[in-house]
């Protein structure tokens, strides 16, 4: 408790002081007595200030808290170290360690609140602190439009979880998370958390954010952001979901909507030009795949059969600690792409291995660990939800076992795509020749520091991960095996390829010089994908063309617009905006300047009051 | 005696915020609140007779000096040239009374059981609805008139529903209603200085300081 409690009073001294230092003492100390509680399998409670009887600010960890404090403490550490050079860049540094202070300090105090109202006061907080990140460029068009968005999405998640924590109370009479145990079914309960938790770790329909906030902010609070406050969300799922009595539609929800936001946040990651935006949904990808692993707990559990609800709540946690270490990797590195080339269009990039080696080695490690394959750490997480699926006739019930090899099938597919955006994504920035005119330059040590340490653990993890885990009583394979033969393939192939290879210009189509528009694009790697998916994208081309002649015959210019279509934001978003949009305008006609008025409306809520009193009070 | 001395007041009470409801003439209106403020003091000292709690003593004076004394002479020292208030919003003076009619019966037909459950006598669920229906009755007077001076009429005719409820069903401490009078002493003159005139209506009072604001966007 002593570490934990050095461990918050430093991150609060680093946000006053703006010590850089602080933040990294803060984090080592966190992630220290985390890493201590869950190895002791200790349980700890302790009230810190009473405002009133019933409502006080107060702590419970145990090892599911120490695992994600564990988590966002190791995440927040290398990206603090990152941020050491990273953000000297920025006119307001010192608010941007001050912001970034208290955004990682609320979310390790939301982690481990003891009570919900703590719970709901440090998620405000951490709403709001990471509201201000994302603003931090406020003068440009793109963020402010992203902040609003955000803001808005985060405040209907706060009230959903307004809304479920009231029932609770209700319920149960209590606000201690210690003591909250939930002998009845409540859909309204389940369906709150759900939407209030969903809304903040971007699970789709409730994503639209993500791909808005994650790519406006600055590199390091994206990777923040996407790395581990996304993950409160999941802790909070999982705290409750453990404490309700669990029903066989809730696991399928979370499963479906699992598996839709994994393929969906893929499919969309493939079109994304923007660097960061095509991190952004992959994001909704990964934790489409957590989702799916709670979803499988909960059904498995419902079907008793412990050893597949273990194995789906071992392959969910695992992928939560994986996808915050190599999607920090990926912001990071990418983050200083972005710096150096001033752009985060892909498509203007290329050639970039030749100025910095080191950061496209840790993209790649990145890339690959995300894209689950082995022998890194993404493999393991998604071999585990593999296995659960798998075993889908241990439910006995032939319409379950249908679902669940429709999802195995479809977190197949989703696993080739993102391996698919990847090859994308890495040969776009730093392979081929230079798409652009760019001055760029390798990172800085403290910068290459702080991602080589994300990309040694997603090693360390891949690698040894299974050893642990064979213990355990799962059969995983020998990763160190798997990886000397696929390193050994790839070197000997690499040789085998380069004893062959003649090195000549492409042919240019008859052009005497060519130049790097005639490269290999993001677009025209992503087109064959474009059209097999073209009905979920329902992509739609205006062709418009100025001719010479009355006949139209002489093309003198022609403008082409290629558009594809926003499902959710065209049919969710906006007529939910547009309806709300309705009401306000009839409710604004109730608006005079009279005060007699408002007086009047007084009067008839009184009235309505004493009617409700009188009849039906 | 004492109750049914009380019943008669309470009588009284209701003709007094109909003659409110319904006056245009200004001095009048003013007396009338004073009369009203007479029997509150009078209540309050048959509740004492009744009770024997010396608060009730104390704010039988307060009433007096205050609401009986004070305000309404402010009030007329301030006011020189208005004589009627003929702007009336929403609701005619009629229609004001026939409103206050269903006033009362709901407040009757929505309070009396819930007071019988609290146990209280019937003189003092009469106390309580009385209150209820006097602070109702005021906000229909505040949104039914127009003028500054009404208006302010209409918060004390509130102020006295609060205070009747109070004697009859949960009383508050002296300093509380000590306190509110003499918040409401300072809303009057406030309301008064800000209306720039007793001629003036609060939406004038707006235009005006719009003119210093500027125009709304």
């Amino acid at each position: 408790m002593d570490l934990f409690t050095a461990g918050f009073a430093s991150m609060m001294g680093g946000a006053l002081l703006r010590s850089r230092v602080l933040t990294l003492l803060a984090c080592l100390l966190i992630a220290g007595a985390a890493g201590i509680f869950l190895t002791e399998n200790q349980t700890i409670t302790a009230t810190f200030y009473e405002i009133v009887p019933g409502l006080s600010f107060a702590v419970h960890i145990d090892r599911l808290a120490a695992f994600f404090m564990l988590t966002i403490a190791a995440v927040s550490f290398c990206v603090s170290l990152y941020s050491v050079e990273y953000i000297n860049q920025y006119k307001h540094k010192g608010l941007l360690i001050s912001l970034m202070n208290i955004f990682i300090l609320s979310m390790l105090l939301t982690v481990a609140a003891g009570n919900t109202f703590s719970f709901l006061f440090f998620w405000e907080l951490m709403a709001l602190s990471s509201f201000f990140l994302v603003m931090f460029e406020y003068d440009n068009d793109k963020t402010r439009k992203a902040g609003l968005f955000y803001f808005i999405m985060t405040q209907l998640s706060t009230l959903f979880l307004f809304i479920a924590f009231s029932l609770l109370y209700s319920y149960t009479g209590t606000t201690s998370m210690e003591k909250i145990i939930l002998q009845e079914k409540s859909t309204f309960l389940f369906l709150a958390l759900f939407i209030g938790f969903g809304i903040k770790a971007g699970i789709i329909p409730f994503h639209k954010w993500l791909p808005y906030a994650h790519p406006a902010s600055p590199s390091n609070i994206s990777a923040l952001m996407s790395g581990v406050m996304i993950k409160v969300a999941i802790y909070g799922l999982l705290r409750f979901l453990l404490v309700l009595p669990a029903e066989l539609w809730w696991g399928l929800l979370i499963l479906g909507a699992g598996t839709v936001s994994a393929l969906l946040g893929v499919i969309y990651a493939l079109k994304e030009h923007d660097i960061k935006g095509l991190l952004a949904y992959h994001s909704i990808e990964n934790i489409g795949i957590i989702y799916m692993g709670i979803g499988l707990f909960v059904i498995f559990s419902h079907y008793n059969v412990p050893a597949l609800a273990a194995m789906s709540m071992a392959a969910a946690l695992f992928h939560t600690l994986n996808h915050a270490l190599f999607k920090s990797l990926l912001f990071l590195t990418a983050g200083h792409v972005v710096h150096t080339t001033k752009t985060r269009n892909i498509d203007e990039m290329g050639g970039l291995i030749r100025q910095m080696p080191y950061t496209a080695l840790l993209f790649l490690i990145g890339a690959m660990a995300i894209s689950g394959l082995p022998p890194f750490n993404g493999f393991v997480s998604e071999l585990l939800l593999f296995q659960a699926l798998f075993n889908a006739s241990a439910v006995h019930n032939p319409i379950i076992e249908l679902v669940l090899i429709i999802c195995l099938s479809l977190l197949a597919l989703t696993s080739a795509l993102a391996a698919a955006c990847f090859v994308k994504a890495f040969g776009m920035i730093f392979l081929a020749m230079p798409r652009s005119a760019q001055k760029t330059h390798e990172a800085s040590w403290p910068m290459l520091l702080g991602e080589g340490l994300l990309a040694l653990a997603c090693v360390i993890l891949g690698i040894f991960s299974p050893l642990y885990l064979n213990s355990l009583g799962y059969a995983l394979p020998n990763m160190m095996f798997i990886g000397g033969a696929l390193l050994f393939s790839i070197l000997f192939f690499f040789l085998l390829a380069r004893a062959n290879t003649r090195y000549c210009e492409t042919w240019g189509c008859g052009l005497i010089s060519q130049t790097p528009r005639m490269e290999y694009t993001a677009s025209g790697f992503s087109e064959p994908i474009v059209t097999i998916f073209s009905t979920i994208y329902n992509p739609q081309k205006h062709v418009s063309k100025e001719f010479f002649d009355k006949s139209q015959t002489l093309v003198r210019e022609g403008h082409v617009e290629f558009h594809l279509m926003r499902f959710f934001e065209e049919y969710l978003y906006m007529p939910i905006a547009n309806a709300a949009m309705v009401i306000a305008s009839r409710i604004d006609t109730l608006h005079q300047k009279d005060m007699g008025a408002y007086i009047a409306y007084v009067f008839i809520a009184a009235v309505i009051l004493l009617l409700w009193v009188g009849w039906f009070a | 005696m004492i109750d049914a001395a009380i019943k008669t007041i309470f009588v009284l009470l209701y003709v007094t915020v109909a003659f409110i409801m319904t006056r245009r003439d200004i001095i009048s209106l003013i007396s009338t609140y004073a009369t009203q403020s007479f029997l509150l003091a009078c209540l309050a000292g048959l509740l004492y007779m009744q009770e024997r709690h010396a608060t009730l003593l104390w704010l039988a004076a307060l009433i007096l000096i205050i609401k009986m004394v004070l305000i309404p002479s402010t009030i007329r020292s301030i006011q020189k040239k208005m004589k009627r208030d003929m702007e009336f919003a929403y609701v005619s003076p009629t229609g004001s009374l026939m409103l206050s009619i269903v006033i009362i019966l709901l407040s009757y037909g929505a309070l009396s059981h819930l007071l019988r459950e609290l146990g209280l006598g019937q003189l003092f669920a009469l106390g309580a609805i009385t209150g209820v229906s006097f602070t109702m009755m005021g906000l229909v007077v505040i949104f039914s008139r127009k003028l500054v001076l009404t208006k302010i009429i209409g918060y004390l005719a509130m102020e006295d529903g609060v205070m009747i409820f109070s004697m009859f069903v949960a009383e508050l401490p002296l300093i509380i209603e000590a306190l509110i009078l003499v918040d409401l002493f300072m809303l009057i003159i406030l309301s008064t200085i800000l209306a720039l005139g007793m001629e003036t209506t609060i939406e004038e009072v707006h235009k005006r300081l719009q003119v210093l604001v500027g125009e709304e966007k």
